[in-house]
């Protein structure tokens, strides 16, 4: 499938900081694509070089086929941005905000009442059309935010940070409409610092670290990733008083294992650092308990996006 | 053909005017300025402060015995028409300004100038649609009190030439004006600072260049006085000129000069004078004015324009 957006090595530097870092990117038509990263990472000064706001020091970014230098109007015309923070006039009606900014992309007068209402209606504030916007929660004020990128249809949302401050409630009807666009066919482009709502989502991901993108790809991809280092917990029965410390030593050299160690946080447990065969994992278990060890448990622990972000970031920007 | 021809510059001219006020910068602004009560106190207010003004000249007259055309009420209506003239100037010069300083820093400190900027409307779109947007309400202004001003009429003593004369340059001042606190407002980061800029250049234009001249024109005739020599007839002829360009900057001195121009010289481009030995062609300084104030505005509608396009580095 085609890319919609493109980085090809982008750079942006203030004096000595490096805020983006030699970036290259694709992204595809129709993706949910995570970018994710701890505050200060360089997310906020990447999108704002792909909608038009920020000249990049070196490199190039493309939309939708588009220079974002050379021909920003018609990047303007293929995405709807939201910024992480509301940007409402507070003086005006909830149509009359969705009107004004319909007309701000040339959508002619004619079509605009029809539209607004369906935009309403998608993000569940039909029954607000004339209400005032500094009226609205935090929430509403962020789905109309969403409704506000959508006035012109582009093919390409960038949202930066869209759940941001937002309660648990307001959070999860944020992630449905989103699931709404995907299905829309609408290109997501996002920045999160929440890893369980990019997570549920994304179809790809990306992890951008001190400017740099240090990981990137699809969703499944990434978990394959965290199985090549997965985590096995071996319980044994605490009262047969198995020698933890002998049977982790003999386990090092067993196929598979890359480390074994005894879990000081819990009783009789062993913690094995394994590789992503799943037969010889099985043929592990098989001889454990051919010598006759009383396993009690023998699981792998689940790993998220969370471990894979844990992984390959050093936590040093922040 | 002819006919083609005629009946589409007025057809061209209204989508001209249409595609003004369907600007969405205009709209929502008026959307929001003249909502609610606070528009029309604010006007039914104005037009009763000067309403009042002009029964209190009124009475003053009446009881004086005074009748329509004798020299006593044309002397009233000039009053009349100097106290509106001079509400309008502070209008334009003050209020007018202070809407436009924060046209753009608004958006910014609302963090909607980014939103708009990703939109495709343009900078000039935007420009311009603040300044029409801040000049309709004080034009309202200006416009609601032509009738009163009009009163003036009736008393007697004001002529058409210097209602429409001052008029165009009330409103030329206030397009002027208006564009100078959209620069500012353009230029400068907080809407303080903007404000503090557009008052600063506007009270400097109104109040600073006219003491600046009368300081000089003191320091100079001391100086000839401690010399004991009159200046030579080149010193004072430039100083003449000078003195008019200077006046020229500025509203209030215009206005006066260009209605003794009328009233004096009976002449509404200029006069001869005799300067010393020599004979010297003065223009009104109403001419200088609008070509100032309107290259002036130009070069700060261009500038603003090109603050907001400005694609930010930083």
């Amino acid at each position: 499938m085609a890319s919609i957006i493109e980085l090809r090595e982008l750079t942006k530097r203030y004096g000595d900081l490096t805020a983006v870092d030699d970036i290259t990117l694709d992204i595809e038509e129709g993706a949910v694509f995570g970018f994710i990263g701890p505050n200060g990472a360089g997310k906020t000064t990447t999108m704002r070089i792909l909608t038009t706001l920020l000249r990049p020091t070196s490199g190039e970014a493309r939309v939708a086929g588009y220079s974002v230098m050379a021909a920003p109007r018609d990047v303007r015309r293929a995405i709807g941005f939201m910024p992480d923070f509301f940007g409402v006039y507070e003086d005006m009606k909830v149509w009359e905000y969705l009107d004004f900014f319909a007309a701000c992309y040339d959508v002619p007068a004619a079509g605009r009442p029809g539209m607004i209402d369906d935009l309403l209606a998608l993000v569940d504030l039909g029954h607000k059309r004339d209400a005032y916007v500094e009226t609205l929660s935090r929430g509403m004020k962020q789905r109309l935010c969403l409704a506000r990128t959508l006035a012109h249809d582009p093919q390409v949302l960038i949202l930066d940070e869209p759940a941001s401050g937002l309660d648990p409630r307001a959070r999860i009807e944020m992630r449905e409409l989103l699931r709404e666009l995907q299905k829309m066919g609408k290109t997501i482009f996002f920045s999160s610092h929440i890893l369980s709502e990019v997570a549920d989502i994304c179809t790809s991901i990306g992890i951008i670290e001190n400017g740099r993108l240090v990981a990137t790809g699809n969703v499944g991809d990434m978990m394959s990733r965290l199985r090549a280092h997965r985590s096995v917990v071996v319980r044994f029965v605490p009262s047969a008083g198995v020698d933890l410390a002998a049977v982790a030593a003999g386990l090092e050299n067993e196929p598979g294992v890359l480390s074994a160690e005894v879990d000081a946080a819990m009783p009789s447990t062993l913690r094995l650092d394994f590789g992503d065969d799943d037969s010889e994992l099985s043929a592990l278990l098989a001889r454990l308990v051919g010598h006759g060890l009383p396993v009690l448990t023998f699981s792998e622990e689940r790993g998220d996006l969370e471990d894979v972000f844990l992984q390959v970031t050093q936590g040093a920007a922040d | 053909m002819a006919e083609t021809t005629s009946n589409t510059r007025p057809a061209a001219f209204r989508g001209k005017l249409s595609g003004i006020f369907s600007n969405p910068v205009t709209v929502k602004e008026l959307r929001s300025r003249m909502r609610g009560r606070r528009a029309f106190v604010v006007l039914t207010l104005y037009l009763l402060v000067l309403s009042a003004a002009i029964i209190f000249v009124n009475l003053v007259y009446v009881s004086s015995g005074s009748y329509p055309g004798n020299t006593m009420t044309r002397t009233a209506g000039k009053g009349l028409f100097a106290a509106i003239l001079g509400v309008q100037v502070l209008l334009v010069t003050f209020i007018g300004p202070a809407f436009t300083a924060a046209a753009v820093s608004g958006e910014r400190e609302r963090q909607t100038l980014d939103l708009l900027r990703t939109t495709l409307l343009s900078a000039d779109a935007f420009v311009l649609g603040k300044l029409i947007s801040s000049l309709s309400y004080i034009l309202l202004l200006v416009v609601v009190s032509i009738p009163l001003q009009s009163i003036a009429f009736l008393l007697g003593g004001l002529s058409g030439v210097e209602l429409i004369l001052s008029q165009v340059l009330i409103l030329i001042a206030a397009i002027t004006y208006a564009l100078y606190g959209l620069w500012c407002s353009a230029a400068m980061r907080s809407t303080l600072t903007a404000t503090v800029a557009t008052f600063s250049g506007t009270l400097f234009v109104t109040f600073g260049i006219p003491t600046i001249a009368f300081i000089g024109l003191l320091i100079f005739g001391s100086m000839g006085f401690m010399t004991g020599s009159s200046l030579t007839t080149s010193v004072e002829i430039a100083l003449v000129y000078i003195g008019l360009a200077l006046a020229a900057t500025n509203l209030p001195a215009t206005l006066l000069i260009s209605e003794i121009f009328l009233l004096e010289r009976d002449t509404l481009i200029g006069a001869t004078e005799t300067i010393v030995t020599r004979s010297l062609w003065l223009p009104s300084p109403w001419i200088l004015f609008i070509i100032f104030h309107v290259a002036a505005a130009i070069i700060f509608y261009i500038a603003a324009v090109r603050r907001v396009r400005r694609v930010s580095d930083v």
